[in-house]
């Protein structure tokens, strides 16, 4: 029995993760991780105009939430509103009151906020990135660019990253606050407006505490880690689909096509991964209890 | 002496393919411009011409061969548009390529700003010059969609300029241009060469561009280049190359001397 490795076995090792390596970068999810830390790679390499760079950055961000945040406030309240009505009529009757912060938080704060925030920034900003770089490609402005010295990557991809990503941390507030202020007010006003027939024992006090007492660390942690994550996933990926169009203008549309809906498939299976640090959490405090 | 100090670029046994095809479009193809030369690369459509500036400018990867440029051999593993770009060499494309949300100044001064050529000051001045000489100055604050195609040309033009290049690469300059437009860009470029002594290749249908930049010309034949001459040798020679592309202008010229 062999206990030494020798240089082949090292060799047969190397050989297997090299091609399982090769493999990887060669699917779509590949190229866009390679795509990523190139993008970082680009921050510290040569060739930058710092201030081409925030005033990029800077219309990135008025366009993804200044520009998206009426219907983002109409979203947010909405789901606001009906998440309140829902909770404060239903709760009681499965004997369950004392969780309405509790539900309040998961709705707006851990789940469906971040989410149709973020199926809102990529439906809108992630498409129109997409749209815009493959119209540069199809143009050759993005040969252009280097062939005038200037990464692509470095000029279209990461203000379109770092804007994207602080966007969605804005946006994902916004969402938050405006919901659960929102959609107060309008619940408020739907109780006034139907007299004695919505009969909720409803006050600002009453949510606004039971909203604060349910909030955790995890969550503080998770409303900055998940827009993150979806703001990157979002933002790479509509760059990649952008600049991989290649001279042929019909294939813009089917691009941005793709790029939402690959934006939308990596936004829940990104939100599925988070929710098992929460099973985690839930579990450690379990353990401690016991 | 090294020879090839005074060449702006050497290709050596070049192949290119492209994915899928089982037949090379350029094979084996040679080229040498000297410093301070002029090329005109014509040829009938689709044989590889833009193609090949494609190439040089490290837009398209090549299956073989060797690029020097300025002397200096670029292996193909870094064969890309930035590193020929550091190298000093500038593509200007038959539609101009203009950045679409950038206003003419911006879109001159956006690469300066980028590779740090001096203080803001020197490089707004420089912005100028280019301006100027490209006669431009009136659309600087104009969008790429606002001018038409022979203003977007001497506005890429004047980019390229701007950026001080030592080999400019332009794909069809004149193509889609009116007259007036034609024989106003050709002096334009005839004086960037004459004051900056650029190395220039261009491609190009129209073959009365080599006669009036007293350029080289040659063609892009049976996917390699053939021998370069000046364009009244051309007319002279019995070559079935010259007897195909100068057809037209045999035809014109004995209509004139007719007439």
């Amino acid at each position: 029995m062999k206990f030494h490795r020798t240089i082949d076995d090292w060799t047969l090792f190397g050989s297997i993760f090299d091609k399982i390596g090769r493999q990887f970068l060669s699917t779509m999810f590949g190229k866009q991780l390679l795509l990523f830390f190139r993008t970082l790679h680009s921050v510290v390499s040569e060739g930058r105009n710092v201030h081409a760079d925030l005033r990029n950055i800077i219309r990135q961000i008025y366009f993804t939430v200044v520009e998206v945040f009426p219907v983002l406030f109409v979203v947010a309240v909405l789901t606001g509103t009906v998440t309140i009505v829902e909770a404060m009529t239903v709760m009681p009757r499965v004997g369950f009151s004392d969780a309405f912060g509790g539900l309040m938080v998961v709705v707006l704060v851990r789940e469906i906020g971040p989410i149709l925030t973020a199926f809102l920034v990529s439906g809108r900003s992630g498409s129109a990135l997409t749209t815009m770089i493959g119209t540069m490609a199809i143009n050759s402005e993005v040969d252009a660019l280097s062939t005038m010295g200037v990464n692509p990557i470095r000029y279209l991809v990461m203000p379109a990253l770092f804007g994207g990503v602080i966007s969605m941390l804005l946006a994902n507030i916004l969402f938050s606050v405006c919901g659960i202020c929102g959609g107060f007010g309008l619940a408020k006003l739907l109780v006034l407006m139907s007299g004695e027939t919505l009969n909720l024992n409803l006050s600002w006090h009453y949510l606004s505490k039971s909203i604060l007492l349910s909030l955790t660390a995890t969550d503080f942690v998770m409303m900055i880690l998940k827009p993150v994550a979806f703001g990157i996933i979002i933002f790479i990926n509509a760059c990649y689909h952008g600049l991989n169009i290649r001279r042929d203008i019909r294939q813009v549309p089917k691009a941005t096509s793709r790029s939402v809906v690959y934006s939308f498939l990596y936004v829940i299976v990104i939100d599925v991964l988070f929710s098992l640090f929460y099973i985690f959490d839930y579990a450690n405090q379990m353990s401690r209890i016991i | 002496m090294d020879l090839s100090q005074g060449e702006a670029l050497r290709i050596e046994n070049l192949h290119f393919r492209y994915a899928g095809d089982d037949e090379d479009v350029l094979d084996g193809l040679d080229l040498v411009l000297g410093r301070g030369e002029t090329l005109c690369i014509a040829g009938a459509s689709g044989r590889g011409k833009s193609l090949l500036l494609r190439l040089i400018a490290g837009l398209d990867k090549p299956a073989s061969g060797a690029f020097y440029y300025f002397g200096e051999h670029l292996p193909l593993s870094q064969h890309n548009a930035l590193e020929v770009a550091r190298r000093g060499a500038e593509l200007i494309f038959q539609n101009g390529a203009l950045i679409s949300n950038l206003t003419v100044r911006e879109n001159i001064s956006m690469p300066l700003y980028y590779h740090h050529r001096g203080t803001d000051d020197e490089i707004e001045h420089r912005v100028n010059m280019a301006l100027d000489l490209m006669r431009v100055r009136d659309e600087e604050n104009k969008y790429p969609h606002m001018l038409s195609s022979g203003l977007a040309k001497r506005v890429a033009i004047a980019r390229a300029w701007a950026m001080d290049p030592r080999l400019l690469l332009m794909d069809e300059p004149t193509a889609g241009l009116d007259n007036y437009n034609r024989n106003s860009l050709l002096p334009l470029i005839d004086n960037m060469q004459a004051l900056f002594k650029t190395s220039m290749i261009l491609v190009t249908h129209d073959l009365l561009i080599a006669r009036e930049l007293g350029a080289d010309l040659c063609f892009l034949e049976n996917k390699r280049l053939t021998q370069r001459m000046k364009f009244e040798e051309w007319l002279t020679v019995d070559l079935p190359i010259a007897h195909e592309m100068f057809r037209n202008l045999r035809d014109f010229q004995l209509k004139s001397t007719i007439s």
